[in-house]
């Protein structure tokens, strides 16, 4: 008796929406977000181009509240997608070894996070301080 | 005290079983196993093979998660039926065979196709400077073993395999637990053989199938962690494709 009939079963067709994987599902969905503002900064590059009345056009367009929404959403988005690509960063590369002995990826994952957030912070300031008037 | 030794509690394990021969398709069948806290879900299944269904069939050996045999889906996570406790399972389980490789027979699956993986990867050292015996042992310093070693603790368990979805979808996906391998010798300091190597990591179903979906590194009972070893050679790759580009660099 050596019947051989392997059975193969099918792969659930919602693995993503499912856990563990619905973790994965928003991180590369953040992707999306970032993307998207690349989007809206562009435009407003565009507008610039095409003028002073064509960029108050977009500045009114960012002030309504739609739009507040959608950059509610995608600073989320946004702040997801540092906190997972750090995550994910140390996986992409060879073990770092120092002095004979393996880098964490722990830490390399918080060092990633403390210079995204000094970067975020410096931006901000010299934001505040080139262009403070309201 | 007495629960330790005492099988005083009952769990309901739902395993799923298929046999070729009689089934069209996997069922589950339900047993009730009395455990103590310290079985393991392999000593239950060896209970209902022993005690109340001689049929079941599932692979084990060394029963503390060395030989990498028992893998299977406990509660739907990849695990080692050695390494995982009854008593943290709750009143009931579901007993499933590894995700994503086709089923011989109960909680038996195919593992032909890893095996072929596995040698593909031309898995020895392939030296890089030939020495004799006269000229001593390949040497080695502790910061260049520590840039391949946690590779090399892999078991062959496949639950890496069970836990990604692009082998799900790509069965033809070299995968996580044979990247690790490969990367254990490509990463050795002594080993010259990364060129031989190259079309498995840079072929159509090479690493550029990996999502970095990274539940295989989770679920390795071994801290191996293949999504490391699969997702530095995407860059390994990238380069390589590029110095092709460059005068004399093709075919190198």
């Amino acid at each position: 008796m050596s019947e051989r009939r392997p059975y193969r079963r099918a792969q659930a067709p919602d693995w993503w929406a499912r856990k563990p994987y619905l973790a994965y599902t928003i991180r590369e969905l953040s992707g999306v977000g970032v993307a998207l503002y690349g989007l809206v900064l562009l435009v407003g590059l565009i507008a610039l181009r095409h003028g002073p009345e064509s960029f108050a056009a977009y500045r009114a367009m960012l002030a309504t509240p739609l739009s507040l929404l959608l950059h509610l959403v995608l600073l989320a988005a946004m702040l997801w997608h540092v906190v997972t690509w750090f995550q994910t960063m140390p996986k992409t590369m060879p073990k770092l070894i120092v002095g004979g002995v393996q880098v964490p990826q722990q830490r390399m994952m918080r060092i990633g996070w403390a210079v995204a957030a000094a970067c975020s912070v410096l931006l901000l300031v010299c934001l505040v301080h080139v262009g403070g008037r309201p | 005290m007495s629960d330790t030794m005492e099988r005083s509690k009952t769990i309901a394990l739902r395993v799923l079983r298929y046999r070729p021969a009689s089934d069209t398709e996997p069922v589950f069948e339900t047993y009730q196993v009395p455990y103590s806290d310290d079985m393991s879900v392999l000593q239950a299944l060896q209970s209902i093979k022993d005690l109340q269904d001689g049929t079941l069939s599932f692979r084990w050996s060394c029963r503390m998660a060395i030989c990498g045999s028992c893998g299977m889906m406990i509660n739907g996570e990849p695990k080692l039926a050695c390494n995982t406790f009854v008593r943290d399972l709750g009143p009931a389980a579901t007993i499933e065979p590894l995700q994503n490789f086709p089923i011989e027979r109960d909680l038996v699956v195919t593992v032909g196709d890893f095996v072929r993986k596995i040698e593909s990867i031309y898995p020895y050292i392939v030296p890089k400077v030939p020495r004799s015996i006269e000229e001593g042992a390949y040497l080695q310093t502790p910061a260049q073993m520590a840039a391949y070693e946690s590779f090399s603790d892999c078991i062959n368990c496949m639950l890496c395999y069970a836990a990604c979805p692009q082998f799900g979808a790509n069965p033809d996906f070299i995968g996580p637990g044979a990247m690790a391998l490969l990367q254990r010798y490509n990463g050795d300091s002594r080993d010259g053989g990364q060129q031989m190597r190259m079309d498995q990591i840079a072929g159509e179903d090479g690493v550029w199938s990996c999502t970095a979906v990274g539940i295989c590194s989770e679920v390795c009972p071994k801290q191996v962690d293949p999504a490391n070893a699969v997702n530095q050679n995407k860059s390994k790759s990238a380069l390589d494709f590029f110095l092709r580009l460059l005068p004399g660099g093709s075919g190198s």
